[in-house]
């Protein structure tokens, strides 16, 4: 449940950041036709340079021995907060192009922060917890949403030439096409092909012995 | 023993009983060989999976082993380890993630010392630690990579696997301790590979006996857990047992556990599934049987009518012919011992038609005695030499009555003559040899000795004349001429035997003394002695009468040199 909060609270920021009036909604379904939640859309701008980025210090936190958001996307230069709001140490790392780093086993209640220079997307482990992951899409643009539970997503950005890039993490390539923003866009579906789920299950508590 | 009237019962009986005691004995020895056979090949196999299961816990022990040395190499929980203060939360749900990856269920951590730190799911505690600080003491006196055992955990087989936490090789900083249970799925995973079923059991005192694992249902695992052995051989224990409606062959093989009474692994394969292609060989044998008594019972049926129908047959023509009827014959057309039992019958039919025709015709031919006697079997050529007494008779001047008579009239008259001559010479146990023409020639004392010989031929031939003169008064009554005789009779020594050819044979005497008796019949036809009966000095005296007749004096006789006295029978 924790999760699911936080992804819809990462809904809300993401509309937060586009708050503009005449806001493109995306629809997103898998081949089997369900929503899909945390597909990332975004807008770079073709014609004009893209404005720097916001100075807030978006959070993936650690809890409950995951991380939360599970997909979080930030713009390209923001400085992205790893709190340890758990009961246990964490070991948080990523080996992705985009930026490599450590934070070797950090008590709980200590908050490390990282920042993100270059686009693209960078998955986040812990070292000692084979089943938590995180994706974090960096991208060079302010524009940008993320669908949540219900698979749509509000992108709002001023009228204009854009590359539209959608990416999701059972996506195999990312998505990406040319597109013309008016001041009012009909809403647009996709349907996106995923791939399996591969998360590592995890032991949930302990004395009852199952998995979830 | 059954008595049965007929032979063709006796036969099928014999037959079916023979045949289907064969068929049984061979049944019964298959059925055996093939239980025995099937008990062994399953025990074999139980063997071999024994085997199987000591291999699969060897390669999961190593696997375990393995993954667990390269999990110690990670580089954070040699960090968390050596932390200041040790996070024991973190460390349980590091371990959680290992586990995890070896999908485990217990991974322990130890110090260096043996003593639980902390275990993926904070369930152990101290005292369930016995055997890993047992397991880890050994390896660190022995310098050993790893160690592992079969121990209880929570009261759950499990194998266990200890491997030291370097920070670097070779520090020792804390142990790994892992293990797997030995329960109903890894039961399963086993019976998927050997096709047995699959139980473990511990506990050596009824109280304590229960069922570890199994691939049975819980009430024929109870059962299994109830008959494990006390003590076992290395090898272990098979036996052949009924579990619900089938029969199982059962191996029981010991597991010796750390500081515990041992635990069995018990290994069955149903003995039905072994045995159903030899049931079915058993059902084959018995419709065979079937088959083949059916058939046999048919041919000796039919084989006993065939030898007891000719039997009957026989049976019925020996009681026509025990009956006197000579002229039942039997056809049968067959070449075996039957048939020729049926030639045999036929031309011993027509022998005894033939001896008795023979018999018949020998009784008219000669006299009864001497037939009797060539009937019996010591009939011989060659003689032998006795005292006989023979008597001639002829009739006088028979010649020239036959010329004045005609020949059928004649041989009437003559046979009349000879038919009262000769009853009575066989009244008086005389033998009638020969007629020679109107001649009798007899004997006495030959073939059968008499001791009277001489008085019996005196007495007949005096009962002759009164017999003639008889004949004489009929035949004068009849208006024919009389008849008259004269009779020579003389007693000596002479041969007397069957004389012949091969195929023709006369009982006879020849001799002086035969010679004799002709000469002294010829002697009353002198008129000098009138005499009709003359007999020898020989036949006298042996007769008892010398005095009694009347002496004629001495004749010269052919071929003796001493003349011999004569005496004639008047009275």
């Amino acid at each position: 449940m924790s999760r699911l909060a936080a992804l819809l609270s990462a809904c809300l920021l993401a509309a937060g950041l586009g708050a503009a009036p005449g806001a493109w909604e995306l629809r997103f379904i898998d081949q089997q036709g369900e929503p899909v939640p945390d597909a990332v859309a975004s807008l770079v701008p073709l014609d004009a340079a893209a404005p720097p980025a916001a100075t807030d210090r978006p959070e993936i936190m650690q809890e409950g021995q995951q991380f939360a958001p599970y997909v979080t996307v930030v713009q390209t230069g923001s400085i992205v907060v790893f709190p340890n709001r758990d009961t246990v140490q964490h070991h948080v790392y990523s080996v992705s192009k985009a930026r490599r780093f450590e934070l070797p086993l950090y008590m709980p209640g200590k908050a490390e922060a990282v920042t993100f220079g270059e686009p693209g997307v960078v998955v986040l482990g812990c070292n000692i917890h084979d089943w938590m992951a995180a994706y974090l899409v960096v991208v060079p643009t302010p524009w940008f949403a993320k669908s949540g539970a219900s698979g749509t997503a509000a992108l709002a950005a001023p009228a204009g030439r854009y590359r539209l890039e959608i990416w999701h993490p059972r996506l195999g390539k990312p998505l990406a096409r040319d597109i013309t923003l008016a001041d009012r866009n009909a809403p647009l579906g996709y349907t996106l092909t995923l791939k399996p789920d591969r998360r590592i299950r995890r032991p949930t508590d302990p004395k009852s012995g199952g998995y979830k | 023993m059954l008595r049965f009237r007929r032979f063709s019962t006796r036969l099928l009986l014999l037959t079916l009983g023979l045949l289907a005691t064969a068929l049984l004995a061979t049944y019964v020895f298959v059925t055996r060989a093939n239980r025995a056979n099937a008990i062994a090949h399953i025990e074999d196999r139980l063997a071999a999976d024994v085997k199987v299961f000591w291999t699969s816990i060897e390669f999961r022990k190593r696997f375990l082993a393995e993954s667990a040395k390269v999990i110690a190499r990670d580089w954070p929980i040699r960090t968390l380890y050596l932390q200041e203060q040790l996070d024991l939360t973190t460390l349980r749900t590091t371990l959680a993630s290992y586990a995890g990856r070896l999908n485990t269920d217990v991974f322990a951590t130890f110090d260096e010392d043996g003593e639980l730190l902390i275990d993926a799911e904070a369930s152990l505690t101290r005292e369930h630690c016995g055997p890993f600080r047992y397991l880890i003491r050994l390896a660190d006196e022995n310098a050993w990579e790893q160690n592992s055992d079969f121990s209880y955990i929570r009261g759950k087989l499990h194998v266990l696997i200890v491997v030291p936490l370097y920070a670097p090789e070779p520090n020792i900083i804390g142990w790994f301790g892992i293990a797997f249970p030995i329960d109903d799925e890894f039961a399963r995973g086993l019976k998927a590979t050997t096709q047995a079923e699959v139980t473990f059991t511990s506990g050596l005192t009824e109280d304590t006996k229960r069922v570890l694992a199994t691939t049975l249902t819980p009430e024929m695992a109870r059962w299994v857990a109830d008959q494990a052995p006390k003590e076992l051989k290395a090898g272990g224990q098979a036996m052949v047992s009924r579990l619900g409606a089938e029969q199982y062959v059962t191996l029981y093989a010991p597991l010796e556990l750390l500081a515990e009474d041992p635990a069995r692994i018990t290994l069955q394969r149903s003995l039905e599934v072994e045995l159903a292609p030899s049931r079915r060989l058993a059902r084959m044998i018995l419709t065979i049987s079937a088959a083949a008594l059916f058939v046999a019972s048919l041919i000796a049926t039919a084989v006993a009518r065939g030898v007891s129908r000719p039997v009957r047959l026989l049976a019925g023509h020996t009681r026509k012919v025990a009956a006197g009827d000579y002229s039942a014959r039997i056809a049968l057309e067959r070449e075996d011992e039957l048939g020729q039992l049926a030639d045999a019958f036929n031309q011993m039919t027509a022998g005894l038609a033939e001896r008795d025709r023979v018999r018949d015709l020998l009784g008219k031919v000669v006299s009864p005695e001497v037939a009797s006697q060539l009937l019996s079997s010591d009939l011989k050529l060659g003689g032998e030499e006795r005292e006989v007494t023979i008597l001639f008779s002829d009739l006088r001047d028979f010649t020239s009555l036959g010329e004045k008579m005609p020949p059928a009239e004649l041989l009437a008259l003559l046979n009349r003559y000879l038919d009262r001559m000769s009853a009575i010479v066989e009244q008086h146990g005389g033998v009638i040899d020969k007629y020679i023409g109107d001649a009798i020639m007899a004997l006495f004392g030959a073939p059968v000795p008499v001791p009277d010989s001489a008085a019996r031929a005196i007495a007949a031939a005096r009962e002759m004349r009164a017999a003639l003169a008889e004949l004489n008064r009929e035949l004068t009554a009849e208006g024919r001429p009389p008849l008259a005789f004269g009779i020579g009779i003389n007693t000596g020594r002479v041969v007397a035997g069957n004389m012949g050819s091969k195929t023709r044979l006369n009982y006879t005497v020849i001799g002086d003394g035969v010679n004799l008796a002709a000469r002294l019949e010829a002697l009353t036809k002198e008129p000098v002695h009138r005499a009709t009966i003359i007999v020898s000095e020989a036949t006298a005296r042996a007769a008892g009468l010398p005095g009694k007749l009347r002496p004629l004096g001495s004749v010269a006789v052919k071929g003796k040199s001493e003349s011999v006295a004569i005496l004639a029978v008047d009275t």
